[in-house]
């Protein structure tokens, strides 16, 4: 079980702050040692749930509280590929502690060309869900895999999971999506966590691989259900997009699409291939799948436009699909903003229906997303949605929260490959 | 409940012809052209319709302590709609200004999540006050016209959800002057129109159908939403979830495997500075009416076809409807009452009920009560069901315990005792959670059994804060969902149990009252209630 530079275990740290009373929803380690074996883990693992009653001190030092009972809900690996990347995933798991008690193992690797080794921090971190009621507790352990041990990530995380419990696998940052690496890893989750909008370049290649492990039957038994950050920030967006069809008279305007398109952030300088497109492309995409459109022509450099000599913004992207009978065209128009790079600015759709043109703008103003939508030359009241931006620890709490696949998400995730010419 | 957008919608064609068409894929699947099918599968709550809230009762204490924290909450958490104004109507003389000082009081003393001071600042501006007597026209005339303002200048577009926070005594009055200035009618361009009543829904079956008629001569029942906040705990709404979402369980649900049903409500607490309130209103009133009988049904119900409100109703309706109303000879068996004397509570000597404040000396209202029902369906007929309520008992907890049958054989002939029939307890506060109680071999060379229980408490699998029964309820009746609101028929159907007994106490000789200590689990006729069918009240 132990691997190359593995066996001594450095012991059981005795800070004071170990033993210190518990504040409601805040999270307080209540265990913390090091070991650099496998087999260290595992042996710190079970003298932590051994201990037990682990204690607070009360105020006149006699121990207080007892913790209530190793909690687990799933398994939580994280792979950060470089230790920073593993810091603040760790920051944002922590948050979660008593939200989704989990057995979180993170896992960064680090000097890849040297001998290998291994260093691992054990953690209880404990929270006070109220007063007068027991801590939850659950387990964490950072590990950094030094050398060929960094290269054996799947190695490393197979023996220390909870059995029977389901794994998510949170891969920040660029995954290697196709690697050998991933795939071993894939093979243990059940659902994997992106975040698109991060990934380097356009994103459209890693966007491709991301959906061909959906319809990989070795991947949970081709259920692998993938939850991607960028379109998960964007459920205000497609509630607010949704809500211009709730009214009766406006809902069948819903089958007359005609456009759909897209403005985002680019950067003066990025050019062809270098604004991330992940977010635009999931707003096409979402409405072409719930909509069943099928994708006749994927998206392509508008040759009409000259923004890469004129502003370096890159191409606008244009391509078209079909619903029905009806040519439905996408477009994706970089627009210069101080946004970072990638954020959508807006979202316009026009729609026909017996000689009746709907348009709609749906843009995102501060904390709010706003639609303004005319029928013909009628100006339709506009509607506020507040959306403040959702951090990581929020995203990652509703990914837990998900059971199963969302076959929303899959549809519009192949519809997005789709139109970056995958299949 | 139907907040979360359902499943993609029915898509499927609909004759044989497009079936063989679409199977010999001459023909495309077209999505359902009724349906927004861009709503399917978003996962974040629903946002309600922009519109004004109309609140009566403002400057009162639920509205203090439950409805504008409750409000706040949604605010906070962005689920109230942006284009959305409170207009707060009550008799005392405020500025709009002072008003909302005094709410952003109650807000620090009440929120369950504290509140940043910009997001207390902004949800305060939505709140504008309205002076005025109910029994004056001119309030309403003032407030129908004030409303349009609103309109025009906030594009809350006509839509009004009314919430009378009032005593019940007010509520013909104000569903009536609704009436007249026509604040009830819905427009055909949109404009909805929503009422919430909070309980007492009436104090028998006669005064309860007639506040029914009050208010369905101006709204009809869908435009109603009467508020029992036991219905949006989060435990009572997980009671759904934990019969219908599990297989293992629905098949022992019945006259075949469950010997009885326990229902407990018991509180810590005297009647506190509520004394001339429970004088009228006894435990029967208060809590067994409403909430027990809201449990009782929930438990015993069928499953209902779709988890609709009126689907949900109906199912409801027809377990009280087949609880027979007990004739007097059955009340004076069946049934207990009691009040407490003086006694002990968690280390504490308090008083007996009538020397609470604002109690008569000689008080005959019942702090306690204790039942036994039958249902007489199909699936119950000759299961018990034991319900008691009360206050000053010896702790807060309320529970409903199956006791499930024993064994039809007993096999293990040398084991010291028989091993005890299981029993599974859903415990809905405090400590939500779930307990299967099942027998064990103790670990050695003999063959005791010895009972162990299994114990699932939600504070470990879920360590986060549930939202309030009121955010819940509140947003739900923006959404138009009235699923855990209570119907007419379904009030009417439980004043139909629970008048019969009140009643009949007025012709009866009261027992010696008080007749149980504080701190104590209630008279012994409670005991001898459920004794003498050869079983117990559960410890709880």
């Amino acid at each position: 079980m132990g691997v190359a530079g593995g066996g001594s275990e450095r012991g059981l740290m005795d800070a004071p702050a170990l033993n210190a009373p518990g504040i409601v929803g805040q999270p307080a380690l209540r265990w913390s040692s090091r070991t650099d074996s496998l087999a260290g883990i595992e042996a710190e693992l079970a003298r932590i749930w051994r201990s037990a009653p682990l204690t607070t001190e009360g105020v006149d030092g006699m121990p207080e509280r007892r913790i209530a009972a190793r909690t687990s809900v799933l398994n939580l690996v994280v792979i950060a590929r470089q230790p920073e990347l593993g810091e603040r995933a760790a920051a944002v798991i922590r948050m979660l502690a008593g939200r989704h008690p989990s057995r979180t193992l993170i896992v960064s690797s680090a000097d890849p060309d040297g001998p290998s080794w291994l260093d691992a921090h054990i953690q209880a971190h404990c929270i006070l869900p109220r007063e007068n009621a027991p801590e939850t507790c659950a387990e964490f352990i950072n590990l950094i895999a030094g050398g060929e041990t960094g290269q054996h990530v799947a190695a490393i995380v197979a023996p220390l999971l909870v059995h029977d419990l389901p794994v998510t696998l949170w891969w920040p940052g660029d995954p290697p999506l196709i690697s050998r690496q991933a795939l071993d890893l894939l093979e243990m989750a059940d659902r994997l966590v992106v975040d698109g909008s991060s990934w380097s370049g356009d994103g459209v290649d890693r966007l491709r691989a991301l959906a061909a492990l959906v319809d990989d039957r070795d991947l949970a038994g081709g259920t692998l259900a993938v939850s991607d950050f960028a379109l998960l920030r964007q459920s205000r967006w497609r509630e607010a997009i949704a809500s211009c069809f709730d009214r009766p008279d406006l809902l069948p305007f819903l089958r007359g699409i005609t456009s759909v398109a897209v403005t985002y952030a680019a950067h003066r300088g990025a050019g062809a291939g270098g604004t991330n497109i992940i977010k635009p492309l999931y707003h096409v995409a979402w409405l072409a799948s719930r909509l069943e459109m099928t994708v006749v022509r994927p998206l392509v450099a508008d040759s009409a436009e000259e923004h890469d000599g004129v502003a370096g913004l890159g191409p606008a992207l244009i391509g078209s699909l079909r619903a029905g009978r009806r040519q439905v065209d996408a477009r994706l128009q970089p627009v210069a903003s101080e946004l970072p790079s990638g954020t959508t600015l807006t979202v316009e759709i026009t729609a026909h229906r017996h000689h009746q043109a709907l348009g709609i703008i749906v843009s995102a103003e501060a904390e709010s997303v706003i639609v303004r939508s005319s029928l013909d030359s009628q100006t339709l009241p506009e509607r506020r949605f507040m959306a403040p931006r959702r951090a990581d620890v929020d995203l990652l709490a509703e990914t837990i929260e998900s059971v199963g696949r969302d076959p929303i998400a899959v549809a519009a995730l192949r519809t997005a490959a789709r139109l970056v010419g995958g299949q | 409940m139907a907040r979360k957008a359902t499943a993609t919608a029915d898509t499927a064609p609909r004759t044989i012809r497009e079936l063989r068409m679409e199977h010999d894929g001459r023909r495309k699947r077209t999505a359902k052209h009724d349906t927004n099918v861009l709503r399917d599968g978003l996962r974040l709550d629903r946002v309600p319709d922009p519109h004004v809230m109309v609140l009566f009762g403002a400057t009162g204490d639920l509205s203090h302590r439950k409805v504008f924290p409750a409000l706040a909450q949604l605010w906070r958490s962005n689920l109230l709609p942006q284009d959305w104004m409170l207009v707060a109507v009550g008799r005392r003389p405020y500025e709009d200004e002072t008003f909302r000082g005094e709410i952003g009081k109650s807000l620090e003393q009440f929120s369950r999540v504290p509140l940043d001071t910009e997001v207390a600042a902004q949800f305060l501006s939505r709140i504008v006050y309205h002076q005025g007597d109910f029994v004056d026209y001119g309030t309403f005339d003032r407030l129908a016209i004030r409303l349009d303002a609103i309109d025009a200048e906030h594009g809350t577009r006509g839509h009004r959800l009314f919430y009378l926070a009032t005593q019940a005594s007010a509520f013909p009055l104000i569903v009536a002057q609704l009436g007249r200035t026509g604040l009830d009618h819905e427009m055909s361009g949109g404009g909805w129109r929503r009422i919430i009543i909070e309980k007492p829904f009436g104090r028998d079956l006669d005064s309860a159908k007639r506040l029914n008629r009050e208010v369905g001569r101006v709204f009809r029942e869908a435009q109603v939403y009467r508020i029992d906040h036991y219905l949006g705990k989060e435990t009572v709404r997980n009671l759904m979830v934990f019969r219908f979402g599990n297989g293992i369980f629905e098949p022992l649900w019945n006259r075949r495997y469950v010997d009885h049903v326990q229902i407990t409500m018991a509180e810590s607490i005297g009647v506190e500075e509520r004394g001339s309130f429970y004088e009228e209103t006894g435990a029967t009133r208060d809590v067994v009416q409403n909430h027990l009988l809201q449990l009782l049904s929930l438990v015993a119900m069928e499953p209902p076809t779709t988890f609709e409100a009126d689907a949900l109703r109906d199912e409801k309706v027809k377990v009280l409807r087949a609880i027979p109303a007990l004739s007097p000879a059955e009340i004076s068996r069946d049934v207990v009452r009691g009040q407490y004397g003086p006694g002990w509570v968690a280390a504490e000597a308090v008083k007996g009920y009538r020397a609470e404040h604002e109690v008569d000396p000689d008080s005959e209202t019942e702090t306690f009560l204790a039942a036994r029902l039958q249902i007489d369906d199909w699936r119950w007929s000759g299961v018990p069901f034991y319900l008691r309520a009360g206050k000053r008992l010896p702790k807060r907890a309320t529970e409903i315990a199956i006791q499930f049958k024993g064994v039809p054989h007993r096999l293990f002939q040398d084991a010291a005792v028989d091993p005890e029939p299981n029993l599974l307890a859903i415990r809905i506060q405090p400590d939500e959670g779930i307990l299967l109680r099942f027998g064990s071999k103790v670990p050695g060379l003999g063959l005791d059994i010895r009972t162990v229980t299994m114990d699932f408490t939600y504070g470990s699998a879920f360590a986060v804060d549930s939202p309030d029964a009121y955010e819940t309820l509140l947003l739900d009746a923006m959404l138009g969902d009235a699923s855990l609101f209570t119907r007419a028929d379904e009030v009417e159907a439980a004043w139909s149990i629970a008048t019969p007994i009140v009643e009949s106490w007025v012709n009866d000789p009261e027992p010696k009252l008080p007749n149980y200590a504080a701190g104590t689990w209630g008279p012994e006729a409670a005991d001898d209630l459920i004794e003498r069918d050869g079983r117990r009240w559960r410890r709880i």
